[in-house]
């Protein structure tokens, strides 16, 4: 039976605490790259009341990024990100989205048909690229100058049958994610290394479905809640296992550890919350504990480190910096340069491209002038947008480590 | 970083002061931070004291320490390191493009946001009235297009007031072009102003003014330092002297980015959305801060803590049965005013301090946290800022002297650079 929070936790009242102190408007990156936004205090704590009970929307809702730069800057826990994705929510009940939502909520149904087929992968990838330079994406209202992630031949779920691991009593469960499953297998594989060399075996839970983070930041509340319910069901069952769900995508993890309990507002999403982990924070843990391998081979190479919005968010700090420190000649210096601007499907929506790339200047501007060997960021859309920005290359730290690890 | 040298709860001021003087020494720093701290409200001026306790005017803050009664923060801080923590502060804002002005044994007049004067020992360098400004014969207020929170006309009134009737008044509108339909912050402004279109536009609007004349605007000469203050300065005939203003406070934004970019290259690892709510005590001595992360909490282990989370405003102290204040994260004993009568003033901004507003953790010269019988409870927690007992910083002006002198000296005590 699932149980609502109690009212002073819930989302909806945390506007009340609002005190117009005005910290969420001088952080928000989208009102720094547009006139037009109203800003998170108007939209969110101000006009959100309203709305809930109105047809009608703020007319600058739609461009809300959900970065939740607001809620870091709020001194006073308003969720107001989590008020604009409720509104939207609200919204889209009873009014039509435009076409290429449907393909920008749903990767996980749509990579799952391509990488099922026999040559899928390439053929989807070659026929992007084409779509792409015949205009076919722009008409369809998405971001035309941008990339599309290409699809794996082979998902990092069926590469996982063929990886032996060593038997161990510690354990935890790998949320894999769609990006890792269907685009960077090499990811998933890196982890599984590291957390074999520190003496875990990996587990993985084909049960687990998308994280629902693309569908909820279009405005489907309602059909993000199948993926929810799954989600925090098996969260559930591990955590009564007593063994820790690891994701190395920080989008994923910060929908599984609070989005839902935010948006949703029941008391079993919050303790599903609680087994979560990103793949740095339980390294750190480790580290803490005297229990973190630190058998590093030298590399000597100077990366820049983005941390994602959604990391900030979660309260743990810079957990892959710190690991970082372990593996010598290896150099991290923080970018500290606010949001990168892609914020999931956000800046691959063709009306908000250009914020988008506005919003990620200051980052882009910081990597060019530090000229590091290479980017490094545990989000997937964060470090496609750094490549499109920067024409760097932009990896999950995870691969420092599993490629620095002395392996017998 | 879960283990460090020093762990500093709280990002406003006095916290970033306290990190900043400890990564400066060396030491490995964690800053917890729940919510963005409080310099996006800040004045951005350094005021260390403007009234005594009877509400009497202080010209001469230094000497006007020396009057406060025993119990004053200042007291236990000390002379010392209230200068050597200004020193400090100014080393690091002038490496950071920002230049104060001022002294601590003179206070200075700065224009506010409606146009009345107030007191500060240092002020950021627009906003100084200097002696040539004074004499300026024609004082002009500069309206901005669809400007919020600053109003020339009723800025020109207090002006007149503020600077006597034989002057010559007058308002200047100006168009910044920034419409998209919402309400203009000075913070957009001061970012059109960090471009050079945007430069170039504001002095085409005001270039034919000449050199008799104050020109009096808000703070928008950039989001950064001060170089666009200086840059445009050079340009114009006219001086030209920013004021205070409503938050988004851009002198206090501009202070921010200071502190941000320093503690950044110092290592120092700022754990955002991280609320400080409990500790584990071993004796006399803090070993670690429980603090809540999204979804679950974490321990953060230091060999000093330095507790810079506000008062009540700030959620540093709590209180939820009347007179039962509490110290959440270490339950500290919390000094505060009896009797319901002595809590608040009837009016709001009288001659009298606010008796709530003086509630905070009592403790030694060295800013341990003391009880009753003012036996250190934990001899390796400091007390800084807002979370002080026995004085109120609206009251007396004294806000920011505080958080500074407090920081820098619970940060270097022990630390062989005795303050």
């Amino acid at each position: 039976m699932s149980e609502r929070l109690p009212e002073d936790e819930l989302t909806y009242y945390t506007g009340d605490a609002c005190i117009s102190c005005t910290s969420c408007m001088s952080n928000c990156p989208v009102m720094e790259a547009t006139q037009d936004y109203d800003g998170p205090k108007l939209v969110a704590p101000a006009h959100g009341r309203m709305h809930f009970s109105e047809e009608d929307i703020e007319r600058s809702l739609e461009l809300c990024s959900n970065c939740k730069t607001c809620d870091r800057s709020c001194p006073n826990g308003v969720s107001v990100s989590t008020l604009n994705l409720l509104q939207k929510g609200v919204y889209y009940r009873t009014h039509k989205h435009p076409m290429r939502d449907l393909m920008i909520s749903r990767p996980e149904p749509l990579a799952k048909l391509i990488t099922g087929l026999p040559m899928g992968a390439s053929l989807a990838n070659m026929g992007i690229k084409v779509a792409n330079s015949l205009g076919m994406l722009s008409m369809m209202g998405l971001a035309g100058k941008r990339t599309m992630p290409a699809y794996t031949n082979k998902t990092f779920l069926s590469r996982m049958k063929s990886i032996k691991q060593p038997k161990s009593d510690k354990k935890i469960v790998f949320y894999v994610g769609c990006s890792i499953n269907y685009n960077t297998p090499e990811i998933g594989e890196a982890f599984v290394k590291v957390m074999n060399h520190n003496g875990y075996e990996v587990l993985v839970d084909p049960a687990f479905v998308c994280c629902g983070s693309p569908l909820i930041v279009t405005g489907y509340l309602d059909a993000a809640r199948k993926n929810v319910d799954t989600n925090v069901d098996r969260l559930l069952y591990w955590k009564q296992e007593g063994i820790p769900v690891v994701s190395c995508c920080t989008s994923c993890s910060y929908a599984l550890r609070k989005e839902y309990e935010e948006l949703y507002g029941e008391k079993q999403m919050k303790e599903a919350g609680s087994n979560v982990y990103d793949a740095f924070e339980f390294l750190e843990m480790l580290d803490a504990k005297g229990q973190l391998k630190t058998d590093f081979k030298e590399e000597s190479i100077r990366f820049m480190y983005h941390q994602p919005c959604h990391l900030k968010s979660a309260g743990i700090g810079t957990p892959a910096a710190q690991v970082l420190k372990h593996v010598p000649g290896v150099a991290v210096e923080l970018a500290d340069a606010g949001c990168c601007g892609i914020c999931g499907n956000y800046g691959y929506r063709k009306e908000r491209y250009d914020v988008s790339m506005k919003v990620g200047e200051q980052l882009f501007k910081r990597i060019l002038l530090s000229q590091p060997d290479s980017v490094i960021c545990d989000c997937p859309t964060c470090r496609q947008q750094i490549e499109h920005g920067t024409h760097k290359e932009a990896i999950h730290p995870i691969m420092v480590l599993a490629r620095n690890y002395k392996y017998e | 970083m879960i283990r460090s040298d020093v762990l500093v709860i709280g990002a406003g001021l006095a916290g970033l002061m306290a990190a900043y003087t400890s990564a400066k020494q060396g030491k490995k720093v964690t800053l917890l931070t729940w919510g963005e701290g409080t310099l996006t409200v800040n004045s951005g001026t350094i005021d260390i004291l403007g009234f005594d306790e009877n509400h009497k005017r202080v010209n001469n803050p230094l000497q006007g320490i020396d009057n406060l009664p025993a119990d004053h923060p200042y007291k236990k801080i000390g002379r010392q390191a209230l200068q050597e923590g200004l020193a400090s502060f100014l080393e690091l804002t002038k490496q950071h493009e920002l230049t104060y002005i001022g002294s601590m044994e003179a206070n200075q007049p700065v224009v506010t946001a409606i146009g009345t004067k107030k007191r500060t020992a240092y002020a950021p360098l627009p906003m100084v009235l200097s002696e040539q400004a004074l004499t300026k014969k024609k004082i002009r207020a500069v309206a901005i297009k669809g400007l919020k929170d600053f109003y020339g006309d009723v800025m020109i009134e207090n002006l007149k007031k503020s600077f006597g009737p034989d002057k010559d008044y007058g308002v200047i509108p100006i168009d910044t072009g920034l419409m998209g339909g919402r309400d203009i912050t000075i913070q957009d402004v001061a970012r059109y102003l960090d471009t050079p279109q945007g430069n170039a536009d504001f002095l085409s609007q005001l270039e034919d003014l000449d050199q008799d004349t104050l020109l009096v605007l808000p703070p928008i000469f950039g989001s950064h330092g001060h170089t666009v203050y200086q840059t445009i300065s050079q340009e114009m005939k006219a001086t030209m002297v920013e004021t205070t203003c409503l938050p988004p406070s851009v002198p206090g934004i501009r202070l921010r980015y200071a502190f941000r970019d320093e503690l950044r290259q110092l290592g120092v690892d700022i754990v955002e959305s991280s609320k400080a709510v409990a500790s584990e005590i071993e004796g006399t001595k803090a070993v670690s801060v429980i603090a809540n992360s999204a979804s679950n909490q974490r321990r953060y282990y230091a060999d000093r803590f330095i507790l810079a989370t506000g008062g009540f405003y700030s959620g540093g102290i709590e209180m939820r049965d009347f007179e039962k204040p509490i110290e959440p994260i270490f339950h500290l004993p919390i000094s505060f005013v009896k009797g319901e009568d002595q809590w608040t003033n009837e009016e709001l901004f009288g001659s009298k301090a606010q008796g709530y507003a003086k509630t905070g953790i009592e403790t030694n010269d060295l800013l341990q946290p003391v009880n009753k019988e003012g036996q250190v409870v934990l001899d390796n927690v400091y007390i800084v800022g807002r979370n002080l007992a026995g004085f109120d910083f609206c009251f007396e002006h004294s806000g920011n002297g505080i958080a500074i002198a407090s920081a820098y000296k619970a940060a270097s005590v022990g630390m062989g650079k005795e303050a």
